[in-house]
């Protein structure tokens, strides 16, 4: 072989392998078969190369020598032999069979290497096997005792399949104890969500009646018709027209004219009826209900009638809100129904609906089956139904707030709450907030969303020292049942309502806003204001003895004998202490002065043309002493500008400018001149890398533990860190070396 | 070869001279074989094999899994592909297997009829070859490391047991007791080997770096202890005085003839011993890798002109001959350490077992057709074969010029 050949071989396989790409290229690749063709010799030196580059600790490396090995082995019997004969140190370094020889970094590379090997040695198994008896052997080597699964195209090993396995077993009993408990759940909820349902239909069937609109016709609805008798508290039919009323109140106050109003009902009306006929029938409906006393025509004959007359003519122009939709405005009538929605609302949105769409998620990722799922999917369409319909309703909620709040004041006028919310703050002197449960007890009605039945009226809160006029429609026998348990209650002193009003008797009456400060809180607000000018000093002994002349102050009675107790009285001499004595009189008040803050600037100028901004009271870190500078950031007094310009220079003479490897290369094109840039440019470039196209492994040791490590483990550092050590250690070793405790460390 | 055949015919050549030279021939030319294979039987690496010497033809193996088989050696198929059966085996399903990994199996000497394994359960088993099972258990105390049975014993009987005990026991088969011990090691037996030549000559290898010869006859203590140093005060140091090796001693073999005696030790040394005075011949065979803590068995051949010793060596056997320690060639084929290796004298073929549950057989390659004499046959079989295995040709695409 001749010696070129060799060395273009050699350069050959380098390149390819230092290539750092995952395929090969292709002419390069051709070149090196092209001259392995020639003999054997140049198959020996490629072999004898290819297996040095897989001996690299660098997975790219070896990735591609294991490609160039690849080719060649389909190609040349002689390397065929000579690979085969070195079979497990080829295993070792591609398919890491040596447990103590792992793969070498980067890890994207190394695990390519090995699924590609592993891939390639079956191949070469089904092709060569029967041939070469070391390929045969080490294929079963591999697959029996190392457990390679060649089928599996991940390649991996026996442990990390069976740790998958178990996982996906662990996951399948999780998955199945949360389908049963789901399942339980669901069985045990399911009556309680039809219930809902149930409850929230009939609610909105008589806030609306016939309400169904067509696009929200789900399967709850049609599974559960409406049944009178099953709506819970089975409110009485004569209450429907007063929910009826507020829908065309809602209209009226919403958006038309007085006079307007009944040709609009109308023109509305036969809009819809035009439209929809579904929308049509339950806006007559209602309007026949609500405006029976009106209008006596049937909607029909009305339509007939608009026609006829021809008023719906072009001249007329019509704005017509449509969108409008329904409204369903609260009023002390409904109000209890619409609580009631409210609550129903809100449990299905907090907790129901979340509920279900659990399940529905537990269901299908576990795969349970069918009817579970469909299970769950219409619960969870039927309430998402029931939402949908509850906001079509528009429910006006924050007239519903207000009416908690307030006491029971009539329905329609809503500018006379604020006198209704001066009565609020009596309660919140003592109770901001009265659990539902202890309602009762503080003789409140408990909320009509928690009451069974939804015909009582939301009660109206505590108002003793005014009798709540007869609302219209609330019931009279249980207001005053209310009031008269009110009056027992004040007679009875351990009851809150007597302390209240005790409270209400004694104390002058709250200020204007509603606050919870009373008289104790306001005194103590005007002595903090006082508190501003005078100082405030601790109490001590100087203040006890205020003006006072103390007989034994600074007295000590000094016993002269040491005997505990057997002593003569006389023996006993009183001393004056002056420093005690002084101590009563005096007291030492420290002035720390005060703190103000620091308001001029460094103003030294930066590098990029600002001035410093840091605020130090004497020195900045960066700048030295803060003195006093223009606006540019030259210092106002001479010296100081001369000191500055003399460190200047001396900094630029550290490290003069034009040393700047560029600018002196540039210097260096255009004069010809050498003036050693290379030598400075080399001295602050690091070495070039030898091959840029691999990926570097250094490159990842840069972590924060590497760089802490750097710093720790450091030689100096190490040095200086046993020498404070040991001269710790030698100086306890002087001190206590007679002490055996301290003699062992 | 010619000459050598002509000189036999003529009478002018002792008889056994051809035949040591063929044999040289076949061991020097050892190779892994295709045609020849081993049934895979064991599950776990194959620490130990026996060759029966009464007809040559079954082997045994015993694994770290316990089992015991018996594979047969012979072809009777007439082709050249051969894969050698499992006649029978002493699997994990039997009652009466070992617990745990089988450190030795050996053939009785005179009869296939029974053989004796030893395990790290604590026992050691005589075995009725054809009811398999076991005819006498012996118990010891701690693991078995290696038995041996004296291969020319006519006068007694004895299976010599290595232990983990540091004394060496002596075991009758005529009586089923243990019936001796020998004193003297003071670390766990790791081989004991009875001498070819003498029937009450008795080496052992242990842990404490020292090999010591015995005779049976004369209880009171070993004959003599193997020094490396031969004795040289001035290169032992006092802790490595009278020591074999500088680390465990675990592998021990006879010459053919039993004049010579063969150690392995972990400091990745072979030596090779004057058996008669115990005097180190200094043959330096290199390093000769060794990790095993436990016996390693290696096996010297028999009727070659130079003898050979076929040692493992890691993943691969070492060839060396025996007197010059020239390492002849590596027999790479494993793909995890080899345990153990067996000389068939017959057919000069070498068998190996290692922990990649392989045996493997190395048989003699053929000699190739001759060229000169008969050159269209060769052509006709090098272009035959091929066609026969056309993964031996070279498959350059044309695409590459």
């Amino acid at each position: 072989m001749e010696l070129s050949q060799r060395d273009r071989l050699s350069e050959l396989v380098e390149e390819l392998t230092t290539s750092g790409r995952p395929q090969l290229n292709e002419d390069k690749m051709k070149e090196i078969k092209k001259i392995c063709k020639v003999s054997n010799d140049c198959i020996d030196h490629v072999y004898h190369t290819i297996m040095s580059q897989l001996n690299q600790e660098h997975a790219e490396i070896r990735l591609s020598a294991f490609q160039i090995a690849s080719e060649l082995f389909s190609r040349s019997h002689h390397f065929r032999t000579l690979l085969v004969d070195n079979f497990q140190e080829f295993l070792e370094l591609t398919v890491e069979t040596d447990l103590e020889q792992p793969l070498p970094p980067p890890k994207e590379a190394a695990k390519k290497l090995k699924t590609l090997a592993i891939q390639t040695i079956q191949s070469w198994q089904a092709t060569y096997g029967t041939a070469y008896k070391k390929v045969a052997l080490g294929y079963h080597f591999l697959k029996q005792v190392k457990k390679v699964d060649f089928q599996d195209a991940e390649a991996r090993t026996v442990a990390e399949r069976r740790r998958e396995e178990e996982r996906q077993r662990k996951m399948a009993r999780i998955y199945k104890e949360r389908v049963e408990a789901a399942s339980k759940d669901m069985e045990e909820s399911q009556q309680e969500i039809e219930a809902i349902l149930m409850e929230m239909e009939s609610c909105m069937k008589l806030l609306i009646p016939g309400f169904e609109l067509p696009g929200i016709q789900t399967s709850s609805s049609s599974r559960s018709p409406p049944n009178p008798q099953q709506a819970s508290g089975s409110p009485s039919l004569d209450e429907q027209p007063c929910c009826s009323r507020d829908l065309k109140d809602d209209w009226k106050e919403g958006e038309m004219k007085e006079k307007q109003k009944e040709r609009r009902i109308q023109e509305d009306t036969d809009m819809v009826g035009e439209k929809k006929g579904k929308e049509e029938k339950k806006s007559e409906g209602s309007e026949d209900e609500e405006e029976s006393g009106e209008e006596n025509e049937e909607p029909l004959d009305e339509d007939c009638f608009i026609r006829d007359s021809g008023l719906i003519s072009h001249s007329y122009s019509l704005d017509l809100n449509i969108s409008q939709g329904l409204h369903v405005k609260e009023t002390e009538d409904n109000e209890a129904v619409i609580s009631t929605v409210i609550d129903l609302h809100r449990l299905i949105q907090t907790k129901h609906l979340p509920a279900v769409q659990g399940w529905v998620q537990v269901f299908t990722k576990a795969g349970a089956d069918e009817q579970l799922l469909r299970k769950a999917l219409d619960l969870k369409s039927s309430l998402e139904a029931a939402l949908q319909k509850h906001k079509e309703l528009h429910i006006d909620y924050k007239t519903r707030v207000r009416r908690v709040m307030k006491a029971s004041a009539d329905g329609e006028d809503e500018e006379d709450d604020d006198d209704d919310f001066d009565e609020v703050p009596e309660k919140e002197g003592y109770e901001p907030h009265i659990p539902e449960h202890l309602r009762a007890e503080y003789g409140l009605d408990p909320l009509p969303s928690t009451s069974t039945a939804p015909v009582t009226k939301k009660p109206p809160a505590k108002r003793p020292a005014a009798p709540p006029p007869p609302p219209s429609s609330s019931l009279p026998s249980s207001s005053s049942r209310r009031l008269k348990r009110l009056i027992e209650e004040e007679q009875d002193p351990t009851c809150a309502a007597a302390t209240l009003r005790l409270l209400r008797q004694n104390l002058p009456p709250p200020p204007a806003e509603p606050s919870s400060s009373s008289g104790p809180s306001s005194s103590q607000s005007s002595s903090d204001q006082k508190a501003v000018d005078t100082p405030v000093v601790p109490f001590g002994l100087d203040l006890y003895y205020w003006g006072e002349e103390q007989p034994n102050a600074g007295k000590i009675i000094k016993a002269a004998s040491q005997h505990q107790f057997w002593v003569h009285a006389e023996v006993n001499e009183e001393v004056q202490n002056e420093e005690l004595l002084a101590e009563s009189r005096s007291r030492y008040i420290s002035f720390p002065g005060k703190f103000t803050p620091v308001s001029h600037h460094c103003n030294a100028p930066l590098g990029n043309g600002k001035l410093c901004p840091r605020q130090d009271r004497h020195k900045c870190p960066f700048h030295g002493p803060i003195i006093p500078r223009d606006q540019e950031g030259k210092p106002c007094r001479e010296e100081d500008r001369l000191r500055e310009q003399q460190e200047e220079r001396r900094k630029r003479e550290e490290q003069p400018d034009w040393r700047d490897a560029e600018l002196m290369r540039d210097i260096e094109a255009a004069t010809g001149e050498d003036l050693g840039s290379d030598r400075v440019g080399k001295k602050r470039g690091g070495k070039k890398k030898k091959y840029p196209n691999l990926s570097d492994l250094k490159q990842n040791a840069n972590t924060a533990r590497s760089r802490l490590e750097k710093k720790v483990f450091n030689k100096s550092a190490m040095r200086r860190v046993a020498d404070v050590m040991a001269k710790a250690d030698s100086r306890k070793h002087e001190k206590f070396s007679n002490q055996f405790n301290y003699s062992l460390n | 070869m010619l000459g050598y055949l002509t000189a036999r015919q003529a009478g002018l050549d002792d008889p056994l001279r051809l035949r040591r030279a063929e044999s040289t021939r076949r061991v020097q030319s050892l190779k892994l074989n295709p045609d020849r294979d081993v049934d895979r039987i064991h599950g776990n690496g194959i620490n130990t094999i026996d060759i029966e010497a009464i007809e040559g033809r079954y082997m045994l193996s015993g694994g770290a899994d316990g089992v015991v088989v018996i594979y047969d050696l012979e072809n009777y198929s007439g082709k050249q592909q051969y894969t050698c059966k499992a006649v029978c085996s002493i699997g994990r399903s039997n009652r009466h297997v070992h617990k745990f990994s089988v450190e030795t199996v050996q053939w009785y000497p005179y009869d296939t009829g029974m053989f004796v394994s030893s395990s790290f359960d604590k026992t050691m088993k005589v075995w009725d070859t054809e009811t398999l099972k076991p005819a006498e258990v012996f118990e010891f105390e701690g693991n078995v490391y290696n038995h041996h049975l004296s291969p020319i014993a006519r006068k007694h009987s004895l299976i010599a047991v290595g232990t983990k005990n540091p004394k060496i026991q002596l075991c009758d088969l005529k009586s089923g007791s243990r019936i001796h011990i020998l004193q003297g090691h003071r670390a766990e037996v790791l081989s004991v080997r009875w001498s070819p030549r003498y029937e009450h000559i008795l080496a052992s290898a242990s842990a404490d770096s020292k090999v010591k010869v015995w005779d049976v006859r004369r209880a009171s203590g070993s004959l003599f202890t193997l020094d490396q140093h031969n004795g040289d005060k001035s290169k032992a140091s006092s802790e490595a005085v009278n020591t074999a090796h500088n680390g465990r001693v675990n592998g021990l073999c006879f010459s053919g003839d039993g004049l010579h005696l063969l150690t392995t030790g972990t400091d990745d040394r072979m030596r090779l011993w004057n058996s008669a005075t115990g005097e180190n011949t200094l043959v330096n065979y290199g390093k000769v890798c060794n990790e095993s803590r436990k016996r390693l068995q290696f096996t010297v051949s028999r009727g070659c002109s130079p003898e050979f010793v076929f040692v493992p060596c890691g993943s691969s056997v070492a060839v060396y001959a025996l007197h010059t320690g020239e390492l002849v060639t590596m027999l790479r084929g494993h793909y995890n350490n080899v345990d153990c290796c067996e000389f068939h004298p017959d057919y000069q073929e070498l068998y190996s077992g290692g922990k990649d549950c392989n045996i493997l057989a190395w048989v003699p390659v053929l000699r190739a057709p001759d060229v000169e004499e008969e050159p269209d046959s060769t052509k006709k079989s090098a272009a035959g074969q091929p066609s026969v295995n056309p993964a031996f040709e070279d498959a350059w695409s044309s695409d590459e010029d």
